[in-house]
């Protein structure tokens, strides 16, 4: 049974300027130990896709009627979006579900210190006797994510500690409940490569350890090939393609998951430029209609593009994309 | 130490740093070492003018405290930074009063937590706008408000989104507008601290883009903080790598990166995560336990770590020299080492 089953997720803000849409009909499930990669263009709903998972989205926003978020907990399933506020969603954050921030700051409250946020959670959230078997885990964590000196560190405040001890604190703390499921936000933006291999190693051991699933969403596609299962490519609010981490790096199908890739700075060749995806980002004001992406694909048909949304097309064994031009495909096939 | 020669392209100098230090108390008495954190210690580098610096290194290894030194602010405990432009010429650790506004409006810092830096109670559109209102740089509401929509622009922000509270922004979104808001000034000096690490990289191609057409077109130097080395092996002319406080090593980039000579570099570029998943192998992991910085380990701070530390590694601390033009390093045995890379890196 799947951990989580994510089903036609729209998610719209109410802002002044009017609705804006973030999510799209977007559906997705995890298996247990499993890790699926999220990745796309900056500003296509990643995090509010995640935070969805939780419903930690502010209140200006609004879920769509056919929206359902299946979360099957050893209790039984729990449809995320209809709990209520208070009791109910304490089933989903009493620690079953653990969340690593984009923005560790956003996680830390300044005049806490790192350690006695981390033992409060614990106690909230996981069986530990007392105090003190809260403060060994704890820093025992905080040296599993390689902070040196765990004990002093444990004492520090947030703004005491460099950006990236930020962001393992975060993972520490985030790991030590031993979640079910950790959605983890960008959690290596301010890692060295060193270091973010030793977490992505520690994230990777509690998979096999107790089938922790993971959804990981990140920009960096060197960190998604090391070590994602599956990936799931968002533009605009949208799911353009899915497919097994070898599939999609290897044999992209979607013209914006190609142009991706194809933006990666080379490190054969350094005197190369840079290439971006083509063309101005659409505002989500004014979302294209058709296929979401029309407006900037260099092989567009045109109107065809313009006006229909493309469905999945088949591209291999679990591997999908949306793509107009690969439903022609289909049919000449 | 060596004096620092000038190579090549004779460019002009505009900031030196000699025997930098930034020490931070340590709170509470309770432990028996000395009270203090040594986040930089015994820095020496030159940026020249109109340069992409990179700064790379282990996390926690003094980066941002460097960066934030340079614009005076973090406390400069011993050794000097100063810098001339052409037009000034400051001692960085001195500046007060009115220097010290003017050295303001020349260098700029962009945060690498964006959350942190952008103030929730103001709209986008005036915190772009605020450095050139502070510094009183433009005339009229009008001009402000054009300079605001033009960065915004280029940092590929949605103009009509300029009303909005930052907390409406995604996190790549609101990394953009940190980036508009300290080049709106065009400022001689940007400080970038992982300022393209929430990006995709298609939009990061383009911001990377912007900042090379800034130093290329306006002269603008950068010192690029970055844990990306693929993105700083492509835009940065000169490369600086840190390891605990200290520099390790420094070059001009391709030079760093096609004959690293200090096994710390080395061993970081082979831990370039590979694009192939099917090359999950890893590069060479770095054994060992991560020394301190209220305790560095005597000798060579790396020796711990270094698969090639040897006796005098854990008594001599090695001194920066130069192994070739422009080219320097903190090794002691860096002349018999040679981590020769076909590319780059693993990652092709
Ligand atoms: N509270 C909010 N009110 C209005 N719009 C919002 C709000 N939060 C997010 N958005 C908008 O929703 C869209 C999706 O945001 P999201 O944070 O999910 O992007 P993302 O894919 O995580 O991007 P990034 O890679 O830059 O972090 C963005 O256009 C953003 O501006
Ligand atoms: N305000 C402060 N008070 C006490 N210690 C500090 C302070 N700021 C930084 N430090 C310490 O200085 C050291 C260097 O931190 P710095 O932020 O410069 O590292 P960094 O190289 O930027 O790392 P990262 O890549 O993780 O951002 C760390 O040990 C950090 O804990
Ligand atoms: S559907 Fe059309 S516009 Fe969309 S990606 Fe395919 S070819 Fe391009
Ligand atoms: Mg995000
Ligand atoms: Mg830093």
């Amino acid at each position: 049974m799947s951990l989580i089953d994510v089903e036609n997720l729209t998610l719209q803000f109410r802002t002044d300027e009017g609705l804006i849409t973030a999510v799209d009909d977007v559906s997705f499930s995890l298996e247990p130990g499993e890790i699926m990669g999220l990745v796309g263009e900056s500003g296509s709903g990643k995090s509010v896709t995640a935070k969805s998972l939780m419903r930690l989205n502010p209140d200006n926003a609004v879920y769509g009627p056919k929206s359902r978020i299946i979360l099957n907990l050893d209790s039984g399933p729990v449809d995320v979006l209809k709990l209520r506020p208070g009791r109910g969603m304490q089933i989903v954050r009493g620690g079953a579900i653990s969340m690593i921030f984009q923005e560790p700051m956003a996680s830390f409250a300044p005049a806490i210190t790192i350690g006695d946020q981390m033992v409060e959670q614990l106690l909230l959230h996981r069986k530990v006797a007392n105090e003190k078997e809260a403060t060994t885990i704890s820093i025992e964590m905080l040296e599993r994510v390689g902070i040196s000196d765990a004990s002093k560190r444990f004492g520090q405040y947030a703004f005491e500690l460099s950006g990236g001890m930020r962001q393992r604190a975060m993972i520490a703390m985030a790991l030590s409940t031993r979640p079910k499921l950790l959605i983890a936000d960008e959690p290596t933006t301010a890692l060295d490569v060193t270091i973010q291999a030793q977490v992505i190693d520690l994230m990777k051991d509690l998979v096999a350890d107790f089938g922790m699933g993971i959804v990981f969403i990140t920009h960096d596609l060197g960190v998604i090939a090391q070590t994602a299962d599956r990936v799931a490519v968002m533009y605009l609010g949208r799911l353009v393609e899915t497919g097994t981490v070898r599939q999609v790096i290897k044999t992209p199908a979607h013209p914006y998951t190609k142009g991706l890739l194809n933006a990666l700075p080379k490190l054969d060749n350094l005197s190369a430029e840079l290439t971006p995806v083509p063309g101005d980002i659409p505002s989500p004001l004014e979302r294209p209609s058709g296929c979401v992406f029309n407006t900037r694909c260099s092989v567009s048909l045109g109107t065809p593009c313009q006006t229909r949304i493309p469905d999945y097309s088949y591209v291999g064994e679990g591997h999908e994309a949306a793509c107009l031009l690969l439903e022609e495909e289909a049919v000449k096939a | 130490m060596n004096e620092i020669v000038n190579n090549g392209d004779n460019k002009q100098t505009l900031i030196s740093v000699r025997d930098l230090a930034v020490h931070f108390p340590l709170r509470g008495g309770w432990f028996a070492e000395k009270h203090v954190l040594k986040a930089v210690d015994g820095v020496t580098l030159e940026i020249k003018l109109g340069t992409f610096f990179g700064l790379v290194g282990e996390s926690g290894s003094g980066k941002t405290t460097l960066g934030r030194a340079l614009l005076k602010a973090a406390p400069i405990s011993r050794g000097t930074a100063e810098f001339a432009d052409g037009e000034v010429d400051y001692n960085i650790a001195e500046l007060k009063g009115k220097e010290l506004q003017d050295y303001r409006k020349r260098a700029q810092l962009i945060f690498q937590d964006p959350y942190a830096s952008l103030s929730p109670r103001m709209t986008v559109r005036d915190i772009i706008a605020e450095p050139l209102e502070v510094m009183k740089l433009t005339s009229s509401r009008d001009e402000t408000n054009e300079r605001v929509r033009e960065i915004a622009a280029k940092c590929r922000l949605n103009l009509e989104h300029l009303r909005r509270f930052p907390h409406a922004f995604s996190g790549g979104q609101r990394q953009r507008i940190a980036i508009a808001r300290a080049l709106v000034s065009s400022p001689g000096f940007v400080v970038a601290d992982e300022a393209v690490a929430a990006l995709d990289v298609s939009i990061q191609a383009d911001v990377l883009n912007l900042l090379k057409g800034f130093q290329r077109d306006l002269g603008i130097s950068f010192l690029f903080i970055s844990h990306d080395l693929s993105v700083v092996a492509h835009i940065c002319d000169h490369v600086a790598v840190m390891y605990l406080g200290r520099l390790v090593e420094t070059a001009p980039t391709d030079k760093l990166f096609s004959h690293p000579r200090h096994p710390y570099t080395s061993a970081l570029l082979s831990a370039i995560p590979s694009l192939d998943p099917d090359d999950r192998a890893g590069g060479q992991k770095l054994e060992g336990e991560i020394p301190s910085p209220t305790n560095p380990p005597p000798g060579c701070t790396f020796h711990t770590r270094c698969p090639f530390a040897r006796d005098l590694c854990r008594q001599e601390e090695p001194q920066l020299r130069e192994f070739d033009d422009d080219h320097f390093g903190a090794c002691h045995f860096a002349e018999e080492f040679d981590f020769t890379r076909e590319h780059g890196g693993r990652a092709a």
